[in-house]
Protein backbone atom coordinates (compact mmCIF):
# COMPACT_ATOMS: atom_id res chain seq x y z
CA UNK A 1 0.00 0.00 0.00
CA UNK A 2 1.91 2.94 -0.84
CA UNK A 3 -0.49 6.07 -2.71
CA UNK A 4 -2.81 8.09 -0.53
CA UNK A 5 -6.13 7.04 -3.03
CA UNK A 6 -5.16 2.93 -1.39
CA UNK A 7 -4.97 4.03 1.95
CA UNK A 8 -8.08 6.00 2.00
CA UNK A 9 -9.69 2.26 0.34
CA UNK A 10 -8.29 0.15 2.86
CA UNK A 11 -9.32 1.95 5.80
CA UNK A 12 -13.08 3.20 5.08
CA UNK A 13 -13.41 -0.83 3.51
CA UNK A 14 -12.28 -1.66 6.78
CA UNK A 15 -14.49 1.04 9.33
CA UNK A 16 -17.94 0.70 6.71
CA UNK A 17 -17.24 -3.18 6.39
CA UNK A 18 -17.81 -2.98 2.43
CA UNK A 19 -15.80 -2.59 -0.45
CA UNK A 20 -15.03 0.91 -1.20
CA UNK A 21 -13.44 2.68 -3.87
CA UNK A 22 -12.10 6.09 -3.75
CA UNK A 23 -12.24 8.54 -6.71
CA UNK A 24 -11.48 11.96 -8.00
CA UNK A 25 -8.94 12.40 -5.15
CA UNK A 26 -7.74 16.08 -5.38
CA UNK A 27 -5.39 18.07 -2.64
CA UNK A 28 -7.24 21.83 -1.96
CA UNK A 29 -5.18 24.83 -1.95
CA UNK A 30 -4.51 26.84 1.34
CA UNK A 31 -5.11 25.45 5.04
CA UNK A 32 -1.17 25.96 5.95
CA UNK A 33 -2.07 23.74 9.24
CA UNK A 34 -3.78 20.46 7.47
CA UNK A 35 -3.45 18.82 4.64
CA UNK A 36 -7.30 19.10 2.86
CA UNK A 37 -8.49 16.59 0.12
CA UNK A 38 -11.82 16.09 -1.63
CA UNK A 39 -12.98 12.69 -2.79
CA UNK A 40 -15.59 10.73 -3.66
CA UNK A 41 -15.92 7.23 -1.50
CA UNK A 42 -18.24 4.82 -3.94
CA UNK A 43 -19.90 1.65 -2.31
CA UNK A 44 -22.61 -0.72 -3.75
CA UNK A 45 -24.59 1.67 -2.09
CA UNK A 46 -24.34 4.96 -4.23
CA UNK A 47 -21.24 7.84 -3.80
CA UNK A 48 -20.37 10.07 -0.97
CA UNK A 49 -18.52 13.28 -1.80
CA UNK A 50 -16.52 13.74 1.37
CA UNK A 51 -13.39 16.09 2.72
CA UNK A 52 -10.25 14.49 4.30
CA UNK A 53 -8.26 16.32 7.04
CA UNK A 54 -4.71 15.46 7.93
CA UNK A 55 -2.05 16.51 9.53
CA UNK A 56 1.06 17.27 7.85
CA UNK A 57 4.66 15.92 8.80
CA UNK A 58 4.99 19.30 10.15
CA UNK A 59 1.87 21.27 11.34
CA UNK A 60 1.90 25.42 11.40
CA UNK A 61 -0.85 24.78 14.86
CA UNK A 62 -0.44 22.04 17.26
CA UNK A 63 -3.93 21.23 17.87
CA UNK A 64 -5.62 18.39 19.61
CA UNK A 65 -7.49 17.06 16.46
CA UNK A 66 -10.55 15.36 18.08
CA UNK A 67 -11.48 19.04 18.75
CA UNK A 68 -11.98 19.96 15.69
CA UNK A 69 -14.32 16.48 15.51
CA UNK A 70 -15.59 17.35 18.27
CA UNK A 71 -16.76 21.32 17.35
CA UNK A 72 -18.17 19.82 14.30
CA UNK A 73 -20.13 17.47 16.26
CA UNK A 74 -21.48 20.00 18.01
CA UNK A 75 -22.09 22.68 15.76
CA UNK A 76 -23.19 21.38 12.20
CA UNK A 77 -27.09 21.18 13.40
CA UNK A 78 -26.64 24.82 14.81
CA UNK A 79 -24.52 27.26 12.14
CA UNK A 80 -23.42 26.41 8.85
CA UNK A 81 -20.91 23.52 9.18
CA UNK A 82 -19.64 20.09 7.61
CA UNK A 83 -21.20 16.79 9.46
CA UNK A 84 -18.16 14.55 10.73
CA UNK A 85 -18.06 11.34 9.41
CA UNK A 86 -15.08 9.38 11.11
CA UNK A 87 -11.39 10.67 12.93
CA UNK A 88 -8.81 8.55 13.72
CA UNK A 89 -6.46 10.42 16.33
CA UNK A 90 -3.72 7.76 15.80
CA UNK A 91 -3.64 7.95 11.88
CA UNK A 92 -4.82 4.02 11.28
CA UNK A 93 -3.70 3.07 7.89
CA UNK A 94 -2.94 6.78 6.77
CA UNK A 95 -0.12 6.81 9.32
CA UNK A 96 -1.10 10.37 10.50
CA UNK A 97 -4.03 12.04 12.27
CA UNK A 98 -7.09 12.35 10.48
CA UNK A 99 -10.52 13.41 10.07
CA UNK A 100 -13.45 12.64 7.10
CA UNK A 101 -16.17 14.81 7.05
CA UNK A 102 -19.25 15.36 4.82
CA UNK A 103 -18.53 17.92 1.49
CA UNK A 104 -20.62 20.70 1.48
CA UNK A 105 -21.04 21.82 -2.67
CA UNK A 106 -21.28 24.80 -4.58
CA UNK A 107 -19.55 26.99 -2.58
CA UNK A 108 -15.79 29.14 -2.98
CA UNK A 109 -13.43 29.90 -0.21
CA UNK A 110 -12.33 34.17 -0.93
CA UNK A 111 -8.77 34.72 0.04
CA UNK A 112 -9.15 37.71 2.57
CA UNK A 113 -6.20 39.46 0.78
CA UNK A 114 -7.72 40.06 -2.43
CA UNK A 115 -9.43 43.45 -3.16
CA UNK A 116 -13.51 43.28 -2.38
CA UNK A 117 -13.34 39.71 -1.73
CA UNK A 118 -16.83 39.52 -2.09
CA UNK A 119 -17.67 41.56 -4.86
CA UNK A 120 -21.15 43.11 -4.55
CA UNK A 121 -21.78 40.51 -2.13
CA UNK A 122 -20.13 41.89 0.76
CA UNK A 123 -22.98 43.42 3.02
CA UNK A 124 -24.94 39.89 2.61
CA UNK A 125 -21.72 37.86 3.23
CA UNK A 126 -20.54 40.19 6.60
CA UNK A 127 -24.43 39.83 8.13
CA UNK A 128 -24.06 36.10 7.26
CA UNK A 129 -20.57 36.17 8.92
CA UNK A 130 -20.75 38.19 12.27
CA UNK A 131 -24.67 36.70 13.00
CA UNK A 132 -23.02 33.19 12.84
CA UNK A 133 -20.37 34.03 14.89
CA UNK A 134 -22.62 35.93 17.28
CA UNK A 135 -24.33 32.21 17.44
CA UNK A 136 -21.06 30.54 18.02
CA UNK A 137 -20.97 32.51 20.98
CA UNK A 138 -24.55 32.38 21.76
CA UNK A 139 -24.78 28.93 22.41
CA UNK A 140 -24.33 27.69 25.67
CA UNK A 141 -21.23 25.15 25.92
CA UNK A 142 -21.92 23.36 29.06
CA UNK A 143 -24.04 20.36 26.85
CA UNK A 144 -22.07 20.42 24.14
CA UNK A 145 -19.71 17.58 23.06
CA UNK A 146 -16.87 19.97 23.21
CA UNK A 147 -17.12 20.80 27.20
CA UNK A 148 -15.92 17.27 27.58
CA UNK A 149 -13.28 18.45 29.41
CA UNK A 150 -15.00 21.15 31.71
CA UNK A 151 -15.34 24.56 31.24
CA UNK A 152 -12.98 26.91 32.35
CA UNK A 153 -13.62 29.92 34.66
CA UNK A 154 -14.09 33.43 33.41
CA UNK A 155 -11.45 34.72 35.29
CA UNK A 156 -9.00 32.60 33.71
CA UNK A 157 -9.85 32.95 30.34
CA UNK A 158 -7.49 35.49 29.24
CA UNK A 159 -4.31 34.39 30.86
CA UNK A 160 -4.48 30.82 29.21
CA UNK A 161 -4.61 32.00 26.08
CA UNK A 162 -1.82 35.11 26.61
CA UNK A 163 0.34 32.03 28.51
CA UNK A 164 -0.52 29.55 25.93
CA UNK A 165 0.79 32.06 22.70
CA UNK A 166 3.78 33.46 24.74
CA UNK A 167 4.99 29.95 25.09
CA UNK A 168 4.55 29.31 21.63
CA UNK A 169 6.31 32.34 20.63
CA UNK A 170 8.91 31.55 23.35
CA UNK A 171 9.58 28.35 21.82
CA UNK A 172 9.76 28.94 18.02
CA UNK A 173 11.46 32.12 17.85
CA UNK A 174 14.45 32.36 15.54
CA UNK A 175 15.05 35.74 16.07
CA UNK A 176 14.35 38.41 18.56
CA UNK A 177 10.74 40.01 18.52
CA UNK A 178 10.62 43.38 20.64
CA UNK A 179 7.17 44.48 19.32
CA UNK A 180 5.58 41.55 20.38
CA UNK A 181 6.96 40.67 23.26
CA UNK A 182 6.14 44.26 24.43
CA UNK A 183 2.73 43.51 23.53
CA UNK A 184 2.52 40.31 25.70
CA UNK A 185 3.72 42.71 28.60
CA UNK A 186 1.50 45.26 27.95
CA UNK A 187 -1.29 42.36 28.08
CA UNK A 188 -0.21 41.29 31.38
CA UNK A 189 0.10 44.45 32.83
CA UNK A 190 -4.17 45.35 32.24
CA UNK A 191 -5.93 42.43 31.96
CA UNK A 192 -8.79 42.65 30.63
CA UNK A 193 -12.68 42.17 32.98
CA UNK A 194 -13.79 38.55 32.70
CA UNK A 195 -16.34 37.34 30.14
CA UNK A 196 -20.34 37.58 31.24
CA UNK A 197 -20.50 34.01 30.14
CA UNK A 198 -17.57 31.28 28.78
CA UNK A 199 -18.24 30.39 25.02
CA UNK A 200 -17.69 28.41 22.30
CA UNK A 201 -14.06 30.24 20.47
CA UNK A 202 -13.86 28.86 17.06
CA UNK A 203 -10.38 30.11 17.23
CA UNK A 204 -10.11 31.31 13.89
CA UNK A 205 -12.95 32.96 12.41
CA UNK A 206 -12.46 34.97 9.52
CA UNK A 207 -12.49 35.50 5.83
CA UNK A 208 -10.56 32.61 3.91
CA UNK A 209 -12.07 30.32 6.58
CA UNK A 210 -15.75 29.91 4.93
CA UNK A 211 -17.37 28.84 1.97
CA UNK A 212 -19.92 31.13 0.34
CA UNK A 213 -22.15 30.76 -2.96
CA UNK A 214 -22.18 33.04 -5.56
CA UNK A 215 -25.27 34.95 -3.70
CA UNK A 216 -23.33 35.65 -0.98
CA UNK A 217 -25.00 32.93 1.15
CA UNK A 218 -22.30 31.31 3.61
CA UNK A 219 -22.34 27.54 3.24
CA UNK A 220 -19.87 26.06 5.45
CA UNK A 221 -17.71 28.11 8.23
CA UNK A 222 -14.34 25.27 8.09
CA UNK A 223 -11.00 25.16 10.26
CA UNK A 224 -12.34 24.81 13.65
CA UNK A 225 -9.10 23.00 14.63
CA UNK A 226 -8.21 26.43 16.94
CA UNK A 227 -11.48 25.86 18.66
CA UNK A 228 -11.51 26.06 22.46
CA UNK A 229 -13.75 27.67 25.38
CA UNK A 230 -13.13 31.23 26.66
CA UNK A 231 -14.29 34.71 26.36
CA UNK A 232 -15.83 35.61 22.94
CA UNK A 233 -14.34 38.53 22.47
CA UNK A 234 -11.48 36.26 21.51
CA UNK A 235 -13.38 35.28 18.29
CA UNK A 236 -15.16 38.88 17.36
CA UNK A 237 -11.19 40.67 17.74
CA UNK A 238 -9.40 37.73 15.47
CA UNK A 239 -12.34 38.14 13.19
CA UNK A 240 -12.01 41.93 13.10
CA UNK A 241 -7.97 41.93 13.22
CA UNK A 242 -6.89 44.67 10.53
CA UNK A 243 -4.89 41.47 9.01
CA UNK A 244 -7.87 39.99 7.62
CA UNK A 245 -8.55 43.41 5.32
CA UNK A 246 -5.68 45.17 4.10
CA UNK A 247 -7.50 47.04 1.17
CA UNK A 248 -10.43 48.95 2.88
CA UNK A 249 -10.64 50.60 5.88
CA UNK A 250 -13.97 51.87 6.18
CA UNK A 251 -15.30 48.29 7.08
CA UNK A 252 -14.21 44.91 8.97
CA UNK A 253 -13.50 41.62 7.29
CA UNK A 254 -13.31 43.95 4.05
CA UNK A 255 -17.58 43.21 4.71
CA UNK A 256 -19.32 45.68 6.72
CA UNK A 257 -18.22 48.90 8.74
CA UNK A 258 -17.24 47.88 12.19
CA UNK A 259 -20.25 49.33 14.70
CA UNK A 260 -22.46 47.52 12.42
CA UNK A 261 -20.43 44.10 12.81
CA UNK A 262 -20.80 44.30 16.73
CA UNK A 263 -24.34 45.57 16.53
CA UNK A 264 -24.99 42.18 14.70
CA UNK A 265 -22.83 39.99 16.93
CA UNK A 266 -24.40 41.34 20.05
CA UNK A 267 -27.62 40.91 18.82
CA UNK A 268 -27.21 36.80 17.40
CA UNK A 269 -25.33 35.82 21.04
CA UNK A 270 -27.53 38.52 23.30
CA UNK A 271 -24.13 39.45 24.58
CA UNK A 272 -22.99 43.02 24.79
CA UNK A 273 -19.89 43.72 23.83
CA UNK A 274 -17.28 45.83 26.32
CA UNK A 275 -15.22 48.12 24.20
CA UNK A 276 -12.46 48.05 26.67
CA UNK A 277 -12.68 43.90 26.86
CA UNK A 278 -12.54 44.14 22.73
CA UNK A 279 -9.59 46.59 23.01
CA UNK A 280 -7.52 44.43 24.92
CA UNK A 281 -8.50 41.30 23.15
CA UNK A 282 -7.76 43.01 19.30
CA UNK A 283 -4.21 43.40 20.87
CA UNK A 284 -4.38 39.63 21.67
CA UNK A 285 -5.03 38.91 18.56
CA UNK A 286 -2.42 40.56 16.65
CA UNK A 287 -0.22 39.06 19.44
CA UNK A 288 -1.88 35.09 18.66
CA UNK A 289 -1.24 36.44 15.08
CA UNK A 290 2.10 36.71 14.98
CA UNK A 291 3.20 33.20 17.60
CA UNK A 292 1.19 31.69 14.68
CA UNK A 293 3.12 33.43 12.18
CA UNK A 294 6.17 32.71 13.88
CA UNK A 295 5.57 28.89 14.10
CA UNK A 296 4.68 29.04 10.50
CA UNK A 297 8.17 30.34 10.10
CA UNK A 298 10.14 28.14 12.20
CA UNK A 299 7.89 25.01 9.86
CA UNK A 300 9.04 26.17 6.88
CA UNK A 301 12.57 26.41 7.58
CA UNK A 302 12.26 22.70 9.60
CA UNK A 303 10.24 21.48 6.24
CA UNK A 304 13.21 22.18 3.88
CA UNK A 305 11.37 25.43 2.58
CA UNK A 306 9.25 23.62 0.35
CA UNK A 307 5.39 24.91 1.63
CA UNK A 308 4.95 28.15 -0.08
CA UNK A 309 2.13 28.92 2.18
CA UNK A 310 4.36 28.54 5.49
CA UNK A 311 6.32 31.10 3.18
CA UNK A 312 3.46 33.74 2.61
CA UNK A 313 2.99 33.04 6.88
CA UNK A 314 5.98 33.32 8.07
CA UNK A 315 6.73 36.18 6.04
CA UNK A 316 4.14 38.80 4.93
CA UNK A 317 1.71 38.05 7.58
CA UNK A 318 4.50 38.01 10.18
CA UNK A 319 5.32 42.24 8.61
CA UNK A 320 1.81 43.26 8.58
CA UNK A 321 1.42 42.26 12.11
CA UNK A 322 4.36 43.53 13.38
CA UNK A 323 2.97 47.08 12.03
CA UNK A 324 -0.73 46.43 13.51
CA UNK A 325 1.07 45.40 16.92
CA UNK A 326 2.90 48.73 17.11
CA UNK A 327 0.08 50.88 16.18
CA UNK A 328 -1.95 49.27 18.43
CA UNK A 329 0.66 50.05 21.34
CA UNK A 330 1.01 53.77 20.54
CA UNK A 331 -2.83 53.72 20.09
CA UNK A 332 -2.66 52.32 24.07
CA UNK A 333 -0.77 55.03 24.74
CA UNK A 334 -2.33 57.66 23.02
CA UNK A 335 0.27 58.17 20.75
CA UNK A 336 0.13 58.96 17.32
CA UNK B 1 12.28 36.03 12.52
CA UNK B 2 10.83 36.33 9.23
CA UNK B 3 12.28 34.06 6.79
CA UNK B 4 15.23 35.49 4.98
CA UNK B 5 15.41 36.91 0.99
CA UNK B 6 17.62 34.02 0.29
CA UNK B 7 14.94 31.62 2.18
CA UNK B 8 12.14 32.36 -0.42
CA UNK B 9 14.06 32.53 -3.03
CA UNK B 10 15.52 28.58 -2.49
CA UNK B 11 12.08 28.08 -1.26
CA UNK B 12 10.54 28.95 -4.61
CA UNK B 13 12.78 27.05 -6.47
CA UNK B 14 12.41 23.89 -4.03
CA UNK B 15 8.75 23.74 -4.06
CA UNK B 16 8.33 23.77 -7.81
CA UNK B 17 11.67 21.10 -7.73
CA UNK B 18 9.42 18.09 -6.58
CA UNK B 19 6.41 17.56 -8.93
CA UNK B 20 4.58 15.79 -5.83
CA UNK B 21 1.86 12.48 -6.75
CA UNK B 22 -0.97 12.89 -9.02
CA UNK B 23 -3.61 14.00 -6.11
CA UNK B 24 -1.39 17.18 -5.42
CA UNK B 25 -1.32 18.18 -9.46
CA UNK B 26 -4.26 20.67 -10.74
CA UNK B 27 -5.83 22.94 -8.67
CA UNK B 28 -3.51 21.76 -5.64
CA UNK B 29 -0.81 22.85 -7.99
CA UNK B 30 -2.07 26.15 -9.46
CA UNK B 31 -2.42 27.69 -5.91
CA UNK B 32 1.30 26.94 -5.29
CA UNK B 33 2.03 28.72 -7.94
CA UNK B 34 -0.01 32.03 -7.19
CA UNK B 35 1.53 31.47 -3.68
CA UNK B 36 4.93 31.27 -5.35
CA UNK B 37 4.65 34.06 -7.37
CA UNK B 38 3.07 36.17 -4.44
CA UNK B 39 6.90 35.34 -2.62
CA UNK B 40 8.56 36.69 -5.82
CA UNK B 41 6.71 39.94 -5.73
CA UNK B 42 6.98 40.45 -2.19
CA UNK B 43 11.02 38.96 -2.97
CA UNK B 44 11.45 42.14 -5.02
CA UNK B 45 10.64 44.36 -2.55
CA UNK B 46 12.65 42.79 -0.06
CA UNK B 47 15.60 42.91 -2.70
CA UNK B 48 15.09 46.71 -3.48
CA UNK B 49 14.53 47.70 0.69
CA UNK B 50 15.93 45.15 2.83
CA UNK B 51 19.95 46.20 3.46
CA UNK B 52 18.80 50.01 3.22
CA UNK B 53 15.72 49.11 6.00
CA UNK B 54 18.41 46.83 8.42
CA UNK B 55 21.27 49.60 8.45
CA UNK B 56 18.31 52.15 9.23
CA UNK B 57 16.88 49.76 12.18
CA UNK B 58 20.63 49.01 13.27
CA UNK B 59 21.19 52.49 13.49
CA UNK B 60 18.19 53.34 15.36
CA UNK B 61 18.28 51.24 17.87
CA UNK B 62 21.97 51.28 18.70
CA UNK B 63 21.22 55.23 19.46
CA UNK B 64 18.28 53.84 21.51
CA UNK B 65 20.62 52.07 23.75
CA UNK B 66 23.29 54.22 23.70
CA UNK B 67 20.96 57.41 25.26
CA UNK B 68 19.83 54.99 27.37
CA UNK B 69 23.47 53.42 28.62
CA UNK B 70 24.84 55.32 31.54
CA UNK B 71 20.86 55.32 32.82
CA UNK B 72 20.57 51.85 32.82
CA UNK B 73 24.10 50.97 33.40
CA UNK B 74 24.26 49.32 29.97
CA UNK B 75 27.52 47.41 28.45
CA UNK B 76 27.41 50.24 25.09
CA UNK B 77 29.73 47.45 23.23
CA UNK B 78 27.10 46.89 20.50
CA UNK B 79 28.66 44.61 17.75
CA UNK B 80 28.79 46.60 14.21
CA UNK B 81 29.30 45.41 10.78
CA UNK B 82 30.61 46.54 7.79
CA UNK B 83 29.12 43.98 5.69
CA UNK B 84 26.21 45.29 3.51
CA UNK B 85 24.91 41.92 3.00
CA UNK B 86 21.47 40.38 4.91
CA UNK B 87 22.96 37.77 6.82
CA UNK B 88 25.89 39.79 8.47
CA UNK B 89 23.34 43.19 9.12
CA UNK B 90 20.46 40.42 10.95
CA UNK B 91 23.17 39.00 12.74
CA UNK B 92 23.98 42.41 14.22
CA UNK B 93 20.06 43.21 14.53
CA UNK B 94 19.92 39.96 16.93
CA UNK B 95 22.27 41.40 19.14
CA UNK B 96 20.51 44.77 19.24
CA UNK B 97 16.86 43.55 19.47
CA UNK B 98 18.18 41.39 22.54
CA UNK B 99 19.49 44.66 23.93
CA UNK B 100 16.30 46.31 23.35
CA UNK B 101 13.75 43.78 24.79
CA UNK B 102 16.29 44.02 27.98
CA UNK B 103 16.08 48.03 27.86
CA UNK B 104 12.46 47.97 27.35
CA UNK B 105 11.52 45.58 30.26
CA UNK B 106 13.61 47.70 32.45
CA UNK B 107 12.26 51.06 31.31
CA UNK B 108 8.74 49.66 32.10
CA UNK B 109 9.79 48.45 35.55
CA UNK B 110 11.16 51.58 35.99
CA UNK B 111 8.07 53.23 34.89
CA UNK B 112 10.21 55.63 32.85
CA UNK B 113 7.44 56.68 30.33
CA UNK B 114 8.56 58.81 28.30
CA UNK B 115 11.67 56.77 27.28
CA UNK B 116 8.90 53.42 27.38
CA UNK B 117 6.66 56.31 24.77
CA UNK B 118 9.93 56.63 22.48
CA UNK B 119 10.66 52.64 22.42
CA UNK B 120 7.39 52.44 21.39
CA UNK B 121 7.53 54.99 18.16
CA UNK B 122 10.64 53.17 17.44
CA UNK B 123 8.65 49.85 17.01
CA UNK B 124 6.55 51.48 14.99
CA UNK B 125 9.76 53.02 12.36
CA UNK B 126 11.11 49.39 13.02
CA UNK B 127 7.76 47.89 11.84
CA UNK B 128 7.63 50.45 8.92
CA UNK B 129 10.86 49.76 7.50
CA UNK B 130 10.15 46.26 7.17
CA UNK B 131 6.74 46.66 5.55
CA UNK B 132 5.95 44.42 2.45
CA UNK B 133 3.10 45.50 0.31
CA UNK B 134 0.40 43.29 -0.91
CA UNK B 135 -0.37 43.72 -4.51
CA UNK B 136 -3.55 44.63 -5.33
CA UNK B 137 -5.47 41.15 -6.41
CA UNK B 138 -8.56 40.85 -7.90
CA UNK B 139 -10.65 38.16 -6.15
CA UNK B 140 -11.43 35.59 -7.99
Amino acid sequence: MSGLQERLEAYLSRTWRQPVTVADLSRIPGGASRETYRFVARTGEGSRPLILRRDPPGSLIETDRSLEYLALESFHDRVPAPRPVAMEAEGAELERPFFIMERIEGGTVASPFTVMPYGAHARTVGEAFFGILGKIAGAEPADLPLARDGVPAPETCWSMAVDHWAGVIEADEQHPQPIVRAAIRALRRKPPPPPKAVRVVHGDYRGGNFLHDPNGRILAVLDWEMVHLGDPLEDLAWAIDPLWNPFDATTVAAMIPRDEALAIWSQASGLTVDERALSWWSLFAAVKGQAIWTSAAKEYRDGGFKEPILAVSGWYTARRHDEILAAALLRLEDLQ
Amino acid sequence: MTPSLPDILVGNFMCMADPGPPEQQGEFMAGKVGLVALLSLLAAQEAERGVAARVEENVLIRATLDEAAADYGLNADWPATDALTLGALDSVNATLRKALIGLHEAVEAREDWPRHHAILRLYAKMADLRRLDLPPLPAR
